[in-house]
């Protein structure tokens, strides 16, 4: 029998063992006590505080995960690639472009997206409504995600602060100036109801 | 049926004569012009539930792309797609030489106006265009690389990127599958007009200049890309489409496959990511969805595309282009004589002359405008913001350059020369008031607001004059046309009062794409009908079959607001004919009415409840009126238990609205209500760059009806005009004629950093021809904020830069710095 035929891979690190009994050693050795892992491709995702487990293509990027392959349309494609700001979502605390960022690199992070935020109820939906700071509204998630990326952080943003967030976020109807009133007044209503 | 005295069906027809004020507007409003707390879309957008197309996803789709030409003028001689046919996942490959695609004709009867002819085609007119083959398969990436797979040999062919050089006789032919004698379109002559006597004009003037300015190639950036999403369903289709006029399409589409009947034909317009005219103007944008078409009927699969960012640059505004202008002007500021000719690139729609604005707003008499179109291998231009670009150039240049030969205030030099069809402001109040308007002088009121706010008086200064203690230069400037919303076009609404909870749908075209205009039908709907607001809902994403102008467009509320009003009173007397009509009535007989021993003109409607004028405690809401009416619906047969239910009439009006519109120099509509619009700039003169301080819009809309739209249009204008002028072209290399910068990072827009705080002010004068007096500003601020630039730099640094975008470089070269 050829003995390459014999030979083993470890799921665990890819190194190879020349039988079973070498790779049982092996594992006992060197990855003793540890969870056997998933197979190559597949990423746990906490997306708006719910578990998912994806099997992932290399080249899948988070927005398509999310907005194509589960349906959470919320994050806009609007440049293309890394130049807009449409896309953002709030990946282990941080605002982030999806569209720039790999599937397969987030495993075992926490996502959140806008869908997650208006159910939550968060102050900034109904500020964001009430001041009309969206026309045609295909960029209006990625603001309203990245403007609760910054209350998370600061809850009590300057409106240079607000502007200095929001300056990656492309508006082509040009609502611009509705958005720090938007987000001072979600602020506000976040201060009130601390009280 | 007892009647109400007053037929509101009669008066809509009395209506359609649009060249008076309104004579039926209402003593008092509940919400017209208020700050309404919520938009009708706000809720799904801000949440991230709002779908677009490009967001759409059916069952089984496949995704489609397309082959796009390295090449800016070239022709395909062989094409060789057999390795892309092979690759995994690919489904379909489309080729331009397919029989089918060969005799396909897209969009009927009207190619030569709209330039486009085949839905793939084996010539390439610009770098990028797509041509040659479309590729169907299992995901966008699949696609992408099959058409890295499709080999071809090309033909080469010379080209032009340059309009005036394309112009030059001798000149090689861009186009010539279309034009073969020349470059020019319409041979030439494009749109022109005249008045008076140039010759004359000129001799009497005390001094005549002559200038030249241009505008390179920009576009729209609309954020949602080109896409559609094809359907079979036996022979009943679905399509899913990117579309500001979803009756254009529709209408075309139903020539397609030998005639598809309207009524099996279902076009959604989810909501859009803005295309301020752009795409939607031509039917380029079919091509693609014919492909898709094409292949979903031969493979039993729904096809989608989505044109790369890129792609979606290939078409811009058709503002691009050369102008040549000679004005004659006497030592008091009165101009004697304007002539302007325009050289403009690509444009598929015919584009007004330069002078139109000089004839709509002044007493000017001798002028003459001509703008001629010309094809070279760049992208199609199109109303983008808006086909009034070359006219509101044209005069505030003119206005600017004759005020700054005199050294002349603009402001006053503006109120001197404003009138209508070349007469005075006499003339014009004679106007208005044998139209049935209360005269007023709206520049008047604009330019007195307008300078107030800025502190104009103050900070104007002679040009070069003000240095700031940060070193920069101080520039102020001002500028004014008149408000436009009034183009021809019709519109058809109806307005169904919903069983069981009395609420009322509006029913019209779906075509939202963020002007709020669905909220401000509701407004109208909900004061006429005496209806909360609450009560009265649009879905704008649901084409229901009728037609309307579309809210960007240029007619909205002056036909839509008709129509809606119409609608809802002639609904409001159906809902108060009712309720004094014997209800519920059978083969057997009927019950009393709602109100028994009234008349409908005894009772009126306020919060959603009916109520006896003369006694307000006799009352009822809508709601339990229709409930009573037909709560359990059609099978509800109660009357043997001596209950008062059972069915009644539906609720439901219809209306309708045509617009005969002054687009064209033999408009009937003189125009009266104006826009000023005032820009601060600071000019760094060791960089080059400009800083926008200030901007004040004033805009006369006769009536405000949704105060929070009409505001977002002049900061959203704002800072899109300034975007325009100040940051955006798109390039191209002369040598390949390949497009530099057809990106979002290299192509820049205005963030929110880029200009400084915009002051919106209303006017409201009533002098509009549309419903309470109203007229429209959806492109106004949008399109005259693009020539606000060059006064504002010229004012700082004393020298004019008539070449748009103004950018750090023009400035150092104009001051000799470069």
């Amino acid at each position: 029998m050829n003995r390459e035929m014999n030979k083993v891979a470890c799921p665990y690190c890819g190194d190879v063992l020349d039988s079973a009994d070498a790779l049982k050693g092996h594992i006992f050795q060197a990855h003793k006590g540890r969870a056997l892992p998933g197979p190559a491709g597949q990423i746990r995702l906490t997306i708006n505080r719910a578990e998912h487990v994806f099997q992932v293509e290399p080249n899948w990027t988070l927005y398509y995960l999310i907005h194509d392959k589960l349906g959470l349309t919320g994050a806009k494609q609007f440049c293309d690639r890394g130049a807009c700001g449409s896309c953002t979502m709030i990946v282990d605390g941080k605002p982030v472009l999806s569209c720039m960022m790999l599937a397969i690199e987030c495993d075992g992070k926490t996502v959140e997206t806008v869908e997650g935020i208006a159910a939550d109820g968060h102050p900034l939906i109904e500020s964001y409504v009430k001041n009309h700071a969206m026309q045609c509204g295909y960029c209006t998630p990625g603001f309203v995600v990245t403007s609760k990326a910054l209350l998370d952080h600061n809850p009590n943003p300057t409106e240079e602060e607000i502007v200095e967030a929001l300056s990656g976020n492309l508006c082509r109807c040009s609502t611009y100036p509705q958005h720090p009133i938007a987000v001072r007044e979600a602020a506000e209503k976040m201060k009130a109801a601390k009280k | 049926m007892s009647k109400h005295p007053v037929d509101q069906t009669e008066r809509m027809l009395e209506s359609f004569d649009n060249l008076q004020a309104d004579k039926h507007q209402l003593n008092e409003y509940k919400f017209l012009g208020q700050k309404i707390p919520r938009r009708v879309d706000g809720l799904a957008k801000a949440s991230g539930h709002a779908d677009y197309t490009m967001d759409i996803q059916v069952p089984g789709m496949l995704y489609m792309r397309f082959l796009d030409s390295p090449y800016p003028h070239a022709k395909i001689l062989k094409m060789d797609t057999s390795k892309a046919e092979k690759l995994p996942g690919v489904r379909y490959v489309l080729r331009y030489d397919d029989p089918e695609v060969m005799e396909a004709v897209i969009i009927g009867k009207v190619t030569e106006f709209f330039g486009v002819e085949k839905p793939l085609s084996g010539v390439a007119h610009m770098e990028g265009e797509p041509v040659g083959a479309a590729v169907a398969a299992e995901t966008e990436d699949i696609a992408e690389e099959a058409l890295a797979l499709i080999e071809i040999e090309w033909e080469e062919r010379p080209f032009h990127l340059d309009p005036m050089k394309a112009s030059e006789p001798g000149a090689t032919l861009s186009f010539p599958e279309r034009y073969t004698d020349g470059n020019f379109w319409n041979r030439g002559i494009f749109d022109e007009i005249s008045s008076g006597d140039l010759k004359k004009g000129f001799a009497a003037a005390d001094k005549v200049v002559e200038f030249s300015f241009n505008r390179t190639a920009n576009t729209w950036v609309g954020p949602e890309r080109p896409c559609g999403v094809w359907r079979w369903n036996g022979d009943y289709v679905e399509i899913w489409l990117k579309h500001q006029r979803i009756h254009l399409p529709k209408s075309r589409i139903s020539d397609w496959f030998g005639g598809i009947p309207m009524s099996k034909l279902e076009v959604y317009s989810p909501f859009q990511g803005a295309s301020f005219g752009g795409w939607c103007q031509i039917d380029w944008n079919l091509g693609p969805l014919w492909c898709a078409a094409c292949v979903s009927k031969r493979i039993g699969r729904p096809v989608k595309y989505i044109f790369t960012r890129r792609e979606d640059f290939f078409g811009g505004s058709m503002d691009e282009g050369t102008y040549f202008a000679k004005v004659g002007f006497k030592n008091d500021g009165t101009i004697t004589a304007v002539d302007c000719t325009a050289y403009l690139a690509n444009c598929q729609w015919p584009v007004f002359n330069p002078t139109l604005h000089i004839h709509d707003n002044t007493r000017i008499h001798n002028q003459h405008g001509q703008s001629k179109s010309i094809w070279v291998n760049k992208g199609i231009n199109t109303p983008t913001r808006c086909e009034q670009l070359p006219p509101v150039f044209t005069q505030t240049y003119i206005f600017d350059r004759v005020a700054g030969e005199l050294g002349m205030d603009p402001t006053e030099l503006a109120l001197q020369t404003d009138g209508c069809l070349g007469h005075d402001m006499e003339w014009v109040k004679e106007e208005q008031k044998k139209r049935g308007f209360e005269p007023r002088d709206s520049l008047r009121e604009c330019i007195e607001k307008g300078k107030a706010a800025i502190n104009w008086d103050e900070k104007w200064h002679k040009p070069g004059a003000r240095k700031l203690p940060n070193g920069r230069m101080h520039g102020i400037s001002f500028t004014w046309t008149h408000e436009w919303d009034d183009s021809l076009g019709s519109a058809e609404f109806a307005i169904r009062i919903e069983r069981t909870d009395g609420t009322a749908s509006l029913l019209s075209m779906g075509a939202d794409n963020g002007v709020d205009a669905e909220s401000t039908y509701c407004m109208v709907a909900a004061e006429e009908l005496g209806f909360r607001l609450e009560d009265v809902n649009y879905n704008t994403h649901v084409y229901r079959g009728f037609f309307r102008m579309t809210p960007d467009s240029s007619t909205n509320m002056s036909v839509n607001g008709w129509a809606v009003r119409h609608a809802a009173r002639i609904l409001k007397q159906k809902i108060l004919e009712s309720a004094t009509s014997p209800s519920s009535p059978t083969q057997r007989g009927s019950f009393l009415p709602a109100f028994p021993d009234t008349k409908p003109e005894d009772l009126d409607i306020k919060d959603s409840v009916i109520f006896l004028k003369s006694d307000p405690s006799r009352r009822m809401s809508v709601a339990d009126f229709v409930r009573m009416a037909g709560e359990s619906g059609p099978l509800s047969t109660t009357e043997n238990l001596g209950v008062r239910a059972g069915w009644s009439e539906p609720l439901f009006a219809f209306s309708y609205h045509p617009q005969y519109g002054g687009y064209n120099p033999n408009s009937p509509r003189p125009r009266f209500c104006r826009q000023a619009h005032f820009m601060e700039v600071e000019v760094d003169t060791e960089t080059g760059e400009i800083f926008v301080t200030r901007v004040v819009n004033v805009n006369d809309v006769g009536k405000v009806i949704n105060r929070m739209s009409c505001e977002g249009q002049q900061y959203g204008g704002s800072i899109m005009g300034v975007s325009r002028s100040q940051f955006e072209e798109i390039i191209h290399d002369p040598a390949t004629g390949v497009m530099l910068n057809g990106n979002l990072l290299d192509y820049k827009i205005a963030t929110i950093k880029d200009i400084g705080p915009i002051a919106p002010i209303l006017v409201e004068t009533g002098l509009g021809y549309g419903p309470y007096g109203l007229i429209g500003i959806g492109e106004d601020v949008g399109t005259v904020m693009n020539c606000l630039l060059g006064p504002a730099v010229y004012n700082a640094i004393g020298k004019w830069i008539y070449d748009l975008p103004i950018t750090p470089d023009k400035i150092l070269k104009a001051l000799g710095k470069a």
